[in-house]
């Protein structure tokens, strides 16, 4: 090590209480960096010995944010088990209120956490500063209070689609519990027309579809000179001080994309997708596109807190014993890590889109390579896939509405089974195991898991981890850009503790 | 109109589930119709939608550095709003749900009390604070 070497904790207690980034820096760049998470949650253990569906009513509790992600993945392990699949007003319904929770996340991650960055400080002699302070100041910022004001109102189809909010459990093994009324499905529908009319204005400045024609980053560069509305827009803003800022150049990581796929198109439906899914499943490495396959994930602790099996095994042999000694060398967080045929691999809307064949994230990855920008742009414009699609099926179920919700007898025999659903922040999965009724074994693999995770058994360090190597690190007192390439990823480790502190 | 009981908290959590944990005792006993009673968990902002309607508000939830450990407290929603952080993130809690509503919805913020307890919580003092939340709700009225 150099003299000049120094080791930086980066601050994120003040984003996300469970992680904690520790980054090596020499002559002002990143040379090495290590991803923990603090906090043991042991839902898995939880889970043993509960009544099969306990999963529906347990998981949705463990994240305040993706509540309905869980769900679905639950519901999903359990259709797998019974062998049944959900008609399709059933499909629809669970896909939109899934779609809703997506739709906000993506504007709220990147307006209130990625975006609120730019009124850091350390970006005081840039000349779009005063505009970014003005728009995304925390609290007080018009952007930031107009984001809040708008995206609450979508939460309101997960609430009338689940009958409750929070803790909807209304997906059940084979479709849904209940159908919702005409009159509630007609709100569903004017709730997201009018968050894609806002969306357009506000978020893009112009039409989904004049959005997804931009097929290269020179149709964007065109996109961005068209118009001063399209210019001053959400993603105007975020394109053109994010290129001033350099994040076009930093957080590439490997370039290794996972997605489980999402969204399954009901059989009759005019929603359109090149696969049965309106997400693609899929596996690239280094520009190679491979078809996704579950028995090739395997969860590694040989770095994580855990009693070390053999090797790293699969979900549906995973152990999840807490096993911290001063003694065990090496180890240095609670997250396992998760690979996929031995290689780390993001995941999340970047990985979505590029999995989906997107001209303009291909061009992307074809020239400059990813970044912490082309990450955020891939998620602040994911609402553009899904919203038309949202708006088809809400149709679709008022057009049929009466039509059977449920396959099966709702019942949930012994057997094995996996959920596997994208998050908003990309691959979740659940891995359950019924035996005499109960469950035996349930594991959960979670984004965060997949992008945050550390070092495995031959030393290759985890999603982020890789990306922050190289990242500049102007002031170690204040490290910003490192915080760019963690946010583009949207980590989440906060299913925790939220106690009222007093700070004054 | 009678006020709304927010239960707050994460029940998987023993530092975190008296809110979830209150929740679950005022579930099991005898309350006014007019009350409505919320298992609020880990919603954050999402609880929103339960903050526009006027009602006053009775959230519930542990609390850290307001009272001698194991005591209930009740604290003013202003005071809750101040403690809110600089930053947002996926944790943000109550005091940045508190401290953002005045700007974020169309009606008056409604009047807001945290009935909060410091450290872990015993059967007792969670019935208490049941009872409490009732009081207070209908004494909102």
């Amino acid at each position: 090590m150099s003299p000049t070497r120094k080791i930086v904790d980066i601050p994120f207690n003040r984003v996300e209480g469970d992680l904690e980034v520790r980054v090596e820096h020499d002559d002002g760049a990143i040379t090495d960096a290590w991803s923990a998470g603090t906090l043991y949650r042991g839902f898995e253990n939880l889970m043993i010995g509960r009544g099969a569906l306990d999963g529906l009513v347990m998981t949705p509790r463990i994240c305040g944010i993706c509540s309905t992600t869980h769900l679905m993945a639950a519901a999903r392990a359990l259709d797998a088990i019974a062998g049944v699949t959900p008609p399709d007003n059933a499909i629809r319904l669970r896909n939109i209120a899934l779609m809703a929770e997506h739709v906000q996340s993506d504007v709220r991650q990147s307006v209130l956490m990625f975006m609120a960055d730019f009124a850091n400080p350390a970006h005081q002699r840039h000349s779009l500063f005063e505009q970014a302070q003005q728009r995304y100041t925390t609290m007080g910022g018009s952007s930031f209070i107009d984001v809040i004001r708008e995206t609450k109102k979508i939460l309101e189809v997960v609430a009338m689609i689940g009958g409750q909010w929070p803790h909807s459990s209304y997906m059940v093994p084979g479709g849904i519990a209940f159908e919702p009324s005409q009159a509630h499905l007609l709100q569903c529908l004017q709730i997201v027309r009018s968050y894609r009319q806002w969306y357009e204005r506000r978020i893009l400045g112009c039409s989904i579809e004049r959005w997804l024609a931009v097929d290269s980053r020179a149709a964007l560069d065109v996109w961005l000179d068209e118009n001063s509305t399209q210019r001053e827009s959400e993603v105007g803003f975020l394109l053109r001080f994010g290129r001033e800022l350099g994040l076009d150049a930093i957080g590439r990581g490997n370039e290794a994309f996972l997605s489980y796929g999402s969204l399954d198109l009901p059989a009759d439906t005019d929603a359109v997708a090149s696969t049965r899914q309106l997400v693609a499943a899929g596996v690239v490495r280094r520009t190679t596109a491979e078809t996704f396959d579950a028995a090739k994930i395997a969860e590694d602790v040989s770095h994580a807190w855990y009693k070390k099996a053999l090797g790293a095994l699969h979900p549906f042999n995973g152990e999840t014993q807490p096993y911290a000694t001063g003694r065990e060398g090496g180890a240095y967080s609670w997250i396992k890590a998760p690979r996929y045929d031995g290689s780390v691999v993001e995941t999340g809307p970047l990985a979505e889109a590029v999995i989906d064949r997107r001209p303009l994230f291909l061009d992307f990855l074809a020239g400059p390579g990813a970044s912490a920008l082309t990450r955020q742009l891939a998620r602040l414009t994911r609402p553009t896939t899904l919203l038309a699609a949202m708006e088809t099926w809400l149709v679709e179920c008022i057009a049929t509405h009466g039509a059977t919700i449920i396959a099966g007898d709702g019942q949930v025999p012994d057997g094995q089974g996996f959920g596997l659903t994208e998050a908003a922040r990309g691959a979740l999965g659940h891995w359950v195991s019924i035996e005499n009724g109960k469950i035996a074994r349930y594991q959960i693999i979670t984004p965060t898991a997949w992008n945050g995770s550390p070092r495995d058994e031959g030393g290759v360090r985890g999603a982020w981890e890789e990306a922050l190597v190289g990242t500049p690190i102007a002031d170690p007192d204040n490290p910003v850009e490192a915080g760019y390439v963690i946010r583009s990823f949207d980590p989440c480790l906060v299913c925790a503790v939220h106690t009222v502190k007093r700070n004054h | 109109m009678a006020a709304r009981i927010l239960c707050i908290g994460n029940r998987f959590v023993g530092e975190d589930d008296f809110g979830p944990r209150v929740y679950d005792t005022l579930a099991g006993m005898e309350c006014p119709a007019d009350v409505d009673i919320v298992d609020g968990g880990l919603a954050g902002l999402n609880l929103l939608r339960y903050l526009e309607d006027g009602r006053p508000v009775i959230f519930v939830d542990a609390v850290s550095g307001f009272a001698p450990v194991g005591e209930i407290t009740v604290i003013d929603g202003d005071i809750v709003a101040r403690q809110a952080p600089g930053k947002f993130g996926h944790e943000a809690g109550l005091p940045f749900l508190l401290h953002v509503l005045p700007a974020v919805i169309d009606n008056p913020p409604p009047r807001v009390r945290l009935i909060g307890c410091e450290g872990g919580a015993s059967d007792d003092a969670v019935l208490d604070a049941a009872r409490l939340s009732l009081q207070l709700a209908l004494e909102a009225q």
